[in-house]
């Protein structure tokens, strides 16, 4: 059974991705299965609505990732992003996104392996959560 | 080679943080409050200092005995003499660590070019109130300042004569000199807190306070010092005797050994020499195409959001006249806009949007991805 479609919205100057994206739209993260990168300048540009859109889109999961929480080149996008995601500042995500499969990831540049690691503990968290709502729906 | 010791500065930067954060934890990160410890040390400079000019005597017979008398008689008055003195040096240390780190980091030029040149200023203004600060105690390292600052200004060419007769303030040391001392010392510290004004300018909610923690860290940290290692005076001056004692202040007298070693006149060229460097740093470094965020008038509602949110205080408000139901539209000053995009993720319309990072383009991106995938 292949792992739960990913897609990670990352902060360009969060975990450093240049060496570890391929495939077509150079989006698949490498050494992890159904795991895809979308770049943006920084999380705080990362709209609801994106999030909403990419579940609608067919994600399984979707990680919005940010620099550490504290450290953001533009001041205060990781913290906004972040807010935004739990509910506590508008516009805030709406009620019908799956948030049991959202996640917020906030990391430097540094910690490429650890990054990894988090995805592939998140697929398995969605795989978990899918079941239950297979479960739950029958 | 410049900007490989840039990134590799940047990564180390990176990887201390990183390692702070397992140990404090984010929120009490010590590294990601290096602009507000300055200004946590200030204040508490601010506040023994009041405590120190409450005894002080700025006159060359009553100096010397009255910061003695600070020391050895007022209650904790050695405390607070100490805590004046190590809270100064702290806060050197912090702004260097600050100016570093902004640099490493590239938070200093462009759109954050005030806060650079602003931070210029006042680190030289920190150095004229370090050293008028070891005038006031009128030992002999005292005397010796006030000797070697005359003569370098005396140097400088032209207006040099005159800056240096109104540092002595008189034809020769006297009580005047004193009074100079006191002003420079205290008009400066007040003056820092206009350009410290200026030094937060364009940036929306600067970090300026530390947390309790650290705020209680800092404060022990700077206790330490003062108790175990009491700021002491040397002999005091006496005008018609040769002084020789001078304890070293790395901090903020390390401009006396470049003196001594360059002589005056190479002290100036090499000071306007670093300042010149300093100022033109941000400009070796190329800048991005400028394609600041732009407002789509027929979607943008006037919710505010994006003005909120904007850490550069580059977006505001403007009544709107051209008939539209809402009250109100988001104006970008194209000049101060970074190319975040906070805005961006604060608009729920569509309205704001970076020309090179439209967020429509993302949606349609991973929805590419995500069909490929199928």
């Amino acid at each position: 059974m292949g792992k739960n479609k990913v897609v990670v919205i990352a902060c360009e100057r969060s975990v450093n991705l240049d060496n570890e994206l391929e495939g077509k739209h150079g989006a698949n993260l490498k050494d992890v299965d159904n795991a895809y990168v979308v770049r943006v300048p920084c999380s705080g540009i990362i709209q609801p609505r994106m999030i909403e859109k990419a579940f609608k889109d067919g994600a399984e999961g979707v990680i919005a990732m940010g620099c550490q929480i504290g450290d953001c080149h533009f001041r205060e996008g990781n913290k906004f992003c972040r807010e935004r995601m739990l509910g506590m500042r508008p516009p805030v995500i709406k009620k019908t996104v799956p948030k049991n499969r959202l996640k917020g990831l906030w990391m430097s540049e540094v910690q490429v392996s650890s990054f990894k690691k988090r995805v592939r503990d998140f697929q398995d968290h969605v795989a978990v959560e899918l079941e239950k709502e297979a479960a739950n729906a029958s | 080679m410049f900007t490989k010791i840039v990134r590799a500065g940047q990564i180390v930067f990176l990887r201390i943080e990183d390692a702070f954060n397992k140990i404090f934890s984010s929120e009490q990160n010590i590294l990601y409050y290096h602009g507000a410890m300055p200004n946590f040390f200030m204040w508490i400079l601010f506040l023994s200092g009041l405590l120190l000019f409450a005894y002080y005597m700025p006159t060359l017979e009553g100096a010397y005995q009255s910061v003695e008398y600070i020391t050895h008689k007022i209650p904790f008055g050695d405390m607070i003499r100490g805590i004046h003195r190590y809270a100064a040096d702290a806060m050197i240390i912090t702004v260097a660590l600050h100016a570093l780190r902004v640099y490493f980091t590239d938070r200093y030029r462009s759109y954050r070019i005030i806060a650079w040149y602003s931070g210029i200023a006042l680190i030289f203004m920190m150095t004229l109130i370090g050293i008028s600060g070891y005038i006031l105690v009128w030992d002999e390292r005292s005397y010796q300042i006030v000797i070697k600052v005359s003569e370098f200004l005396a140097a400088f060419p032209i207006w040099g004569q005159t800056w240096s007769h109104a540092f002595i303030n008189d034809n020769s040391i006297s009580n005047y000199t004193m009074s100079m001392a006191l002003f420079l010392h205290t008009g400066t510290s007040f003056t820092l807190l206009v350009m410290l004004w200026i030094h937060y300018m364009r940036i929306s909610r600067p970090v300026v306070n530390v947390t309790w923690a650290l705020g209680c860290l800092l404060s022990g940290i700077i206790l330490i010092f003062a108790g175990l290692m009491p700021a002491t005076s040397g002999p005091e001056a006496v005008l018609i005797a040769t002084p020789t004692y001078f304890d070293m202040d790395w901090f903020y007298l390390w401009i006396f050994p470049v003196m001594d070693y360059l002589g005056n006149i190479w002290t100036w060229v090499a000071l306007a020499v670093v300042t010149l460097i300093a100022i033109l740093l941000p400009e070796f470094v190329k800048s991005r195409d400028d394609e600041p965020a732009t407002v789509n008038k027929d979607a943008c509602v006037g919710c505010k959001l994006c003005a909120v949110d904007c850490p550069y205080e580059a977006i505001y408000m403007a009544p709107r006249t051209d008939g539209s139901k809402f009250k109100e539209i988001a104006i970008v000053i194209d000049a101060r806009c970074a190319e975040c995009g906070l805005c961006v993720g604060a608009c729920n319309f569509d309205a704001i949007e970076l020309p090179a990072h439209v967020s429509t383009d993302y949606m349609d991106k991973t929805r590419m991805i995500l069909e490929a995938t199928v």
